[in-house]
Parts: structure tokens; sequence; C-alpha cells
């Protein structure tokens, strides 16, 4: 074997093992794995099939035991094994299929065809090929494969499951709930259909009903505990997780929520009437400003946009460390994603979990609010596309130097014809054919909500929503609303994806080659040549503002020849166009600053607030900026924020914070500030004469 | 007890004591390491000149002349200088080794742990700091310890190996206000030492790297007292007599402050502020009549 399996092996362990390997049987490994003793037939497996490495069925059943026990990797491991052994084995190929299924690969569907076709009897292939067409939102195609199940096994609980599914999720009374009766992973299959498709209070009813029947079902208590822990009802979630994990079932799901909700100690809660906000203890004072600010404005446009009032706060939980985000979202480190909502309840990174100008929180923010309300006026009835599509949109609706541009890959995406037809786009989220595929779907289904609002205006995207509200079908909404086939949509709308980015896709290889050379030319120090060939390339294709962006090399050559009007201009070019490295927006805001545009400089440094605000110095500046600018609320917002980063000058923090408050009228404050920063440096002469000032003549 | 103020410690300290000041920047070892270290051994020379009233004797090797025996002779024309009165202090810039001793990396051969300390042992100064900024730094502390001598580096023990990023912050406390966090119009070891550390910090934090280095400061209660540049009028009052009565009152003033510091967290919290906030006027007010 080439990974320790199950845990490590003392070596005195390996030797009396392999002096007893031979004595080893299949029967004592079921009888250990029955006895819950899986050390001990890990370690029986691990003999037999050393014994007999031609044996495929041993190493199947170590590869059971190790699903079992919350291994999927080293099974999927065995049983590809066993089916180099044994190519024909239908049950390795389900066996694979089931593994895979759960990651949402989409060589689950290829693994369950192999099965079939070994052995058409095996009902089980078809119920996975029933539920991948479910997730694919193929309902015809799910009905067909749980039927063909169903033909062979009358009580295939998961094609009963499945069948149970397409109705609910239509809205419909079901026949075929009953048939469950007391089968509790029924219920969770149900379950599991329910939360994928964003109805998490009918996966919680499911998840409760499966243990009902079923009170042993570990499991439903642990995905119920991840349920409940989602829309933040954390006290029943540990009942539920804490049951789960001492009946000993400690998946990774279950073991990392307990462990993160053992963390929500360091957090603090801060409520508004409509809002929750949970932040972590070390960042909570830096942070709360700007996120609660934005959560209330975000608010307030999205209740006016939507005709709709929130009846419930919305809560915003921030995490700095990007892993303990994917648990709260998943259960599992290893999301991809910056923000996951569940109905009212949104999760995502904090600015200080990743790298600095990696991502505009902000936008992060207003798109999981949006989903909030398109989750709530359709009641969890929008399909994937539309809510996301809608939260896409709102990044760049109220501020257009906000959220992502078209990137390279999407480019090649467009160029390949890999865009989905509208009617089959959640299959691009759910399951990506292609590396890009989910950030490809997520931009389409952006440019589609613009490209509606743009021709039918912005009112058609809630008369859309109201529709999915009923719970009807893409091709039947863009059919009325629209007025047009969904075939004839996707042609108007590939015609606009044209206009947009045709002329960028047919120089694109010449712009990639000239990007190469402009970056070239930098480290040669060549400043005239990178400003007339990186301005060529900024005319191809002006949305780039990644790595080695044209603009920052322009502006950096402009530099370089003392031009302070021509970097402005690059610079002030790449914020428009959402471009985020901090240190080169600082060094925009500096400019502005030292050519006398001071409000310009702060707008620039505001800018940065919603990108990366645990920079002290960008506090520190635009502080002092708004003081200059008349801006003395800005000013005390900001020298608060600095001094909540815990500067090493603590003394000028509070000197400044001072200041501002002073300039605000707010003297009492002022004056306590003044004694704060001589409290640190007793001959800190301007904080000296600040409280002489405030002090008046009499003290 | 309270620091000296800069004014009166100098009154209270021997007037003509001079501070020596050799700087080198060591083998960068590819282009990109020789213009960073040659660079800030060239900002640290000019920062150590700037300001100063003659009472500072700087030296700085860098680039081919950093050897080992330029470096010897520099040490060794100090030892024949300095006085007992006098202050030294070394800054080495580079890359260091560690296997079985550390190493200084030089055009040509290194110079040890050993062989530094042996050079600074004939120096007489009575007061010396040593700031190794290299990689491996840690492992010099045990060699150099000394009771006068107080010793910074950039990482906690010679097996943190990685290239660092400490000098860079070290040299930016020197031109940085903010590092002088007692507000006296001067920076002190201590003082950039806690800057370049915290800002050593925030630099991996930012970037999701794991840190490589991890400074460390021997002899931290006497750090304070080296006095690394100065910027403001801190001394223009130094020498007049005029002052003297309020230059006393203020010191005791500063004094009754620092008292109070040690009591606040015995003491009821408005009571604290109350009595703060009385001493900081009175020296708020001296102040001011000291500068009328």
């Amino acid at each position: 074997m080439k990974a320790p399996r199950l845990g490590c092996i003392m070596t005195p362990m390996i030797l009396a093992l392999s002096l007893t390997a031979m004595a080893q049987t299949i029967d004592r490994a079921e009888a250990l794995w029955k006895a819950q003793d899986f050390t001990g037939a890990n370690e029986a497996f691990k003999a037999l099939v050393a014994a007999n490495p031609k044996n495929a069925a041993y190493r199947m059943r170590w590869g059971d035991l190790f699903k079992a026990r919350f291994n999927p990797g080293e099974a999927l491991t065995l049983y590809s094994e066993a089916l180099e052994i044994d190519p024909k084995n239908a049950r390795a190929h389900l066996a694979v299929a089931r593994i895979l299924v759960n990651q949402f690969n989409p060589k689950a569907a290829e693994a369950a065809e192999k099965a079939l076709d070994l052995d058409p009897k095996l009902f089980e292939a078809h119920e996975i090929k029933a539920r991948i067409a479910l997730e694919d939102d193929d309902l015809k195609k799910a009905a067909e494969e749980a039927d063909a199940a169903l033909a062979i096994e009358p009580y295939a609980v998961n094609a009963i499951a499945i069948h149970t599914a397409l109705d609910l999720l239509a809205d419909r009374e079901s026949v075929w709930l009953p048939k469950l009766s007391d089968r509790g992973e029924g219920y969770e299959t149900l379950a599991h259909f329910m939360v994928i498709n964003r109805r998490y209070e009918d996966a919680l009813k499911f998840y409760r009903r499966a243990i009902a029947v079923q009170n042993d079902l570990w499991s439903a208590h642990s995905q119920l505990g991840v349920s409940l822990m989602r829309l933040g009802r954390e006290e029943e979630a540990r009942k539920e997780l804490e049951i789960a994990y001492d009946a000993h079932y400690r998946d990774a799901q279950t073991v990392n929520t307990l462990r993160l909700m053992d963390t929500y100690k360091d957090f603090v809660t801060f409520r508004t009437p409509t809002t929750i906000l949970r932040l972590h203890k070390k960042e909570a004072d830096a942070l709360k400003p700007y996120f609660e600010g934005e959560m209330l404005r975000a608010m307030s446009v999205f209740e006016k946009k939507y005709r709709f009032k929130m009846q419930v706060p919305i809560q915003v939980e921030v995490y700095p460390n990007h892993e303990d985000f994917a648990v709260r979202a998943m259960g599992m480190p290893g999301l991809g994603a910056l923000g996951v909502t569940f109905n009212t309840v949104l999760t995502m990174d904090s600015p200080s979990g990743r790298t600095p100008g990696e991502f505009h929180w902000a936008s992060t923010l207003w798109h999981e609010i949006s989903h909030v309300y398109m989750l709530t006026l359709t009641n969890e009835r929008t399909p994937r596309w539309f809510t996301e599509g809608v939260a896409v949109h709102e990044e760049t609706a109220t501020e257009p130097d906000w959220g992502d541009r078209v990137t390279p890959d999407i480019l090649a995406a467009i160029r390949d014809k890999k865009l989905l037809p509208v009617a089959q786009i959640d299959r691009g989220f759910v399951h990506p054919q292609f590396p890009s595929q989910v950030i490809v779907s997520y931009y389409q289904a952006g440019k589609i909500c613009d490209y509606i609002s743009a021709r039918w205006g912005e009112s058609k995207l809630l008369d859309m929503a109201h529709e999915f509200a009923k719970n009807r079908p893409t091709v039947d909404v863009i059919k009325e609303q629209l007025g047009m086939e969904p075939e004839a949509f996707d042609k108007d709308f590939l015609a606009e994806i044209d206009k947009q980015t045709g002329k960028i896709v047919a120089r694109f290889e010449e712009w990639t080659k000239g990007l190469s050379e402009v970056n070239k030319l930098n480290k040669e120090g060549k400043a005239d040549e990178v400003i007339a060939k990186g301005r060529a390339l900024e005319a191809i294709f002006p949305d780039y503002v990644e790595i080695g962006n044209p603009y920052l090399l322009v502006a950096g050559a402009c530099t370089k020849k003392d031009d302070s009007a021509c970097a402005m201009e690059e610079y002030g070019k790449y914020s428009r166009l959402s471009g985020r490295d901090p240190g080169s927006i600082k060094a925009y805001a500096t400019l502005l600053d030292k050519a006398g545009k001071k409000k310009d400089a702060a707008a620039a440094l505001e800018r940065l607030n919603f990108i990366y605000p645990m920079d002290m110095a960008l506090h520190e500046h635009l502080g002092s900026l708004y003081l200059e600018t008349s801006n003395p609320p800005g000013a005390v917002r900001e020298f608060q924020v600095a001094l909540a980063l815990h500067p090493i000058d603590m003394a000028g923090g509070h000197y400044n914070l001072a200041r501002a408050l002073k300039a605000a009228g707010q003297n009492d404050k002022a004056r306590e500030e003044a004694i704060n920063a001589l409290e640190a440096a007793p001959d800190f002469r301007p904080a000296q004469k600040l409280l002489l000032e405030l002090s008046g003549p009499g003290a | 007890m309270k620091r000296l103020l800069p004014c009166l410690a100098l009154l209270g300290s021997p007037l003509f004591a001079s501070t020596y000041v050799v700087t080198v920047a060591g083998l960068g070892g590819e282009p990109d390491y020789e213009q960073r270290f040659s660079m800030l051994a060239t900002d640290t020379d000019k920062l150590m000149r700037a300001g100063t009233a003659g009472d500072r004797i700087v030296e700085t090797l860098k680039g081919a002349d950093a050897t080992k025996a330029h470096v010897e002779a520099a040490l060794n024309k100090v030892a024949g200088q300095a006085k007992q009165a006098d202050v030294f202090i070394l800054m080495l810039i580079g890359h260091g080794t560690f296997d079985t001793e550390y190493k200084f990396n030089l055009p040509g051969p290194d110079i040890s742990a050993g062989e530094l300390n042996v050079l600074l042992n004939r120096i007489p100064a009575g007061r010396q700091l040593v700031v190794d900024m290299t990689s491996a730094s840690g492992a010099i502390t045990e060699v150099l310890k000394k009771e006068n001598r107080t010793i910074i580096t950039a990482t906690k023990s010679g097996s943190e190996k990685n290239a660092t990023v400490f000098a860079r912050f070290w040299v930016e406390a020197l031109r940085d206000n903010a590092a002088d966090t007692d507000k006296n119009g001067q920076v002190t070891a201590l003082e950039a030492y806690k800057y370049a550390t915290a800002k050593t910090t925030t630099y991996y934090s930012e970037a999701k790297h794991l840190a490589t280095e991890h400074s460390q400061i021997d002899g931290e209660s006497r750090a304070g007292a080296f006095t690394l540049v100065r910027y403001g009028a801190a001394d223009v009052v130094v020498n007049d007599p005029a002052k003297k009565a309020l230059l006393v009152h203020k010191e005791e003033v500063e004094n009754k402050i620092d008292a109070l510091k040690y009591q606040k967290d015995l003491m009821a919290p408005e009571e604290y502020r109350r009595q703060l906030t009385g001493l900081l006027l009175d020296l708020s007010k001296t102040q001011a009549e000291i500068e009328k």
C-alpha cells in the first residue's frame, strides 16, 4: 500500500502482522468490523490483501470499510485497485460511482453507466443516474432513471425518494412520500435535494423525519446539525452534532463543525433592529463601521428595488480564517467561494482572510445580501442561475467600480463557444464540465441579468423573480416575461456578448503576446516603450486589471519619468475598472494628494476600504484627508479604525482622533483622547497643546 | 524609574561622549539582494549622520568593500579611538549562515560570530548595541552576550535560515516618526526594535506566509538608552540655564506620571484618570513655559 490507512501502525504491530497475516480471514475482518473494532478490521483487511494481492473482492470490502469510516479517498483508491485486477467488476464500478456522486464529480455518471453495462440489474446505478439528472435539473431523465431502478427493485428507496423530490420541488403533493415509510435513508436523500435547491426549512423537516423513523441514523443527526448551523440555530445544531459524535459518527463535517463552534467565544455579535453582525474579536472594532454601514446601505437599496421589506434581521458572519468560513458553510475546508448564503444567514471571508487585494469584500457582501432578498422573495424557488445572475448584476449596479471583470478564462470559454443555453445554465454551477465553468457560469448569469435589465428594464428582473416564486421553470418564465423562445433569447444574448467581447476574443492571442512583451520591457526599464505598447494593449482588452496588467505597468513607467499626471491617469483608469491592488491605490491617492486633489485622493482611499480595510496607513491618510476636506465625521471614523488596528504609535493614533473629534465639535471626547495620547507619550508636544486648548484657561 | 528627558539626560551624562556606528552590508549573492542590501546600508548611513552635532563617528561598508579585512579594520579603528563613556553600535545587513557556528556572509571569507566577539571585546565603549539583521542571526546572541551589550537579531535562532525582511523595517523605523512612540523627538533602539518586529509580523501575516523569522532582543532594559536618530528641537533647551528650574519641575512631574501608571491597576479608574489629567496638565503648562 502506498499510504498509511486508518491511522498509523506501531512498528511492533507491523512485525506481528507480518507473522500472522496468513492467519487472517475475511470472516475475522467482517467480525471485527461488526464489533466496531475498526482498527482491528483495518489490520485484518490489510493482512488479507497483502496475502491475496490478486483478490479484488477483499479490496472492495476494505474500501467499504474506509467509506463507512469517512475516508472516501482511500475507499476510491481501493475500488480503483480492485478494478485494475477485475475490470469487469460491476459492483466496483458502482462503488466508484457512489463515491464520485457525493463529490459532484461529473465522472460519476460514467462509472454508473459502466456498472449497468456489466450488470443491467444493478438498480443502484439507475438511482445514481437519477440523482445526477435531478441535480442537473433534468427532471424527465431523473424520473426515467428512477423508474428504471424501480422496475428492477420496486422498493428501491432512493428511487422513491427521487420521485418524491420531483413532486415536492414542483410543489405537488406526492404519492411517493408515504412509500418511504420508515426508511430513514429515503428521507435523508429527500433532504439532500431540498438542500441543494436551497429549500433549507424543508431539508430540516426531512432530516427530522429520518431521525424520527430511525433514531440511530447518525448521518441524519449530523446533517441535521450542519443544516441547523447554516441557519444560525446553533444550540440545536450542537445538540444534534454531539449525538452523532457520541455515537462515533465522526465524519469530517461533524468534527469540523463542532470544533468551529468551540471557537465562537472569540466572536462578538452586534445587533441593530434589521441586522446581526458577527465578527472576530480581534478585528471587530476595525470592521464593524464598514460592514454594518454596507449592510444597511445594501438593504436600503434592495428594499426599494425589490419593493420588499425583510421581516427578520439579516445575519452576517465574517471569518478571518478562510477554512473556518468553509467549515461554517459546508462543514468542510477547501471551499473556493468568498461568501455563502443560507436563507437570511450569510457567511463570508473577512478581508483579513485573504491576501490584500485578492477580493472586494463589499461586492461579496452585496452579492450575498442580494441572495437573501431573492431567496426570501421567491420563497426559495429561484433557479440557481437567476439568483446568482442577479447577485453578480448587483455587484456593479450601484457602484460600477466594484465587482469582477471578464477574465482571460472567460474569454477563452466565449471563444470556444462554451456558454450554456439559458435553459441549461444551472448545470454549469452543479456539475462543471471544465475547470473554470463555475466562474464562467457566474459571469454568464450576471451578463444575462445585465442584458435583461438593459433591454427590458431593471424592473423586469423583479417580474421574473415573482414568476420564479410560483415555482415556474426557466423556459416558461423566459417565454412569458421576455416574450420570446429561450433559443431566440440565447441567440440575442450571444450577439450582445459578441458585441462586448468579439473584438477582444479576435485579438486575444495578439494581446497575450503583447502583455508578455510589455512585462519584459518593464523589467528592462524601457519606460517609453512600456507606455506606448501598454496603452495599445489597454485598448484591446480594457477590462484586464489582474496580475501584470498594462495600467500599472504604464503608471510605473510614468512615475519613472517623473510624469505624475500620466501616472494618475493610468491609476484612475485602473481604479474605475475595479483594479484592486492596495499598493497601487495608495500610490494613486498619494499622487492626487500631492497634486492638491484632496477629495479625489479621499475617494480613492475610501474605495480601498471596501477592498482591504486592515491597513493602518490607509486610515491614517484618509483620516487626514477628511480633516483637510472638512469631513470631520469621516475623519473620526478613520482614526477610530486606525486605533482599533493597534498601531505602533498609539500616542499618535489618539492624538489624531482627538483632532478629528475636536473638528467634529465633540470637545469632551477630544479632550479624553488627548489625555490618552499623553498617557502613552507624556512629552508629546502637539497633544499637550491640544489638551491645554481643550481644557480652557481655567484648567 | 522614568527614563530621563533627552535634555536632562544629556546634561546628566558625560557631555562629550561619542557614538561610534559601523554598518556593514554583506554579500547579496545575486543582483537583487546586492542592490537591496547596499541601498539599506546607504539609507542607514545617511540617517545615522543626520541631525547629529558631531558626536557621531559613522562608517559604512558595502558591496565589494565589505570584506572581512575591512570589517576587522573598521572595528579595530573604533577599538583604538573609543572610550569607556562612549557608545558603540554595529549593524549587520545581509545573509547569515549557521551550521555549527554563525557566520556573516561577506565577499571573500565570511566572518564568524566568534571572530566578531573578539573584535567587539576590544572596543572599550561602555555601552554596545549589535543589530544583526541577517538570516540565522539568532545564533549570534549566545556568542556575543555580555553585560553591557544589547543584541538585536532578526531571527530567534540559527535554524531560521531564509532571507529576512527585518532590516527593511529597521531602516524604515529610523525615518518614520511613528516609531518614536513616546514622542520625545528621538527613536531609540528599543522603539526601532518594536517597530520593525511589528511590521515584520504584519508583513508575513498579510502575505499569508508562514513567518520564517522571529526577531529577538537580549538586554531589552538597556535598549531604550541607545538613541539612533533625533529630530525636532529636543536639544535646543539643553544648555539654557534660565529654564533649569522648569526642567527640574518637568522631570518631577514626569516621574510622578510614571509612578501613577505603575499604580493604575490598583486604583479606581476614575481616580487614576483624575490624577493623570492633573499631572498631564501640569506637564503641558510647564513645557509651554519652557518654550516661551
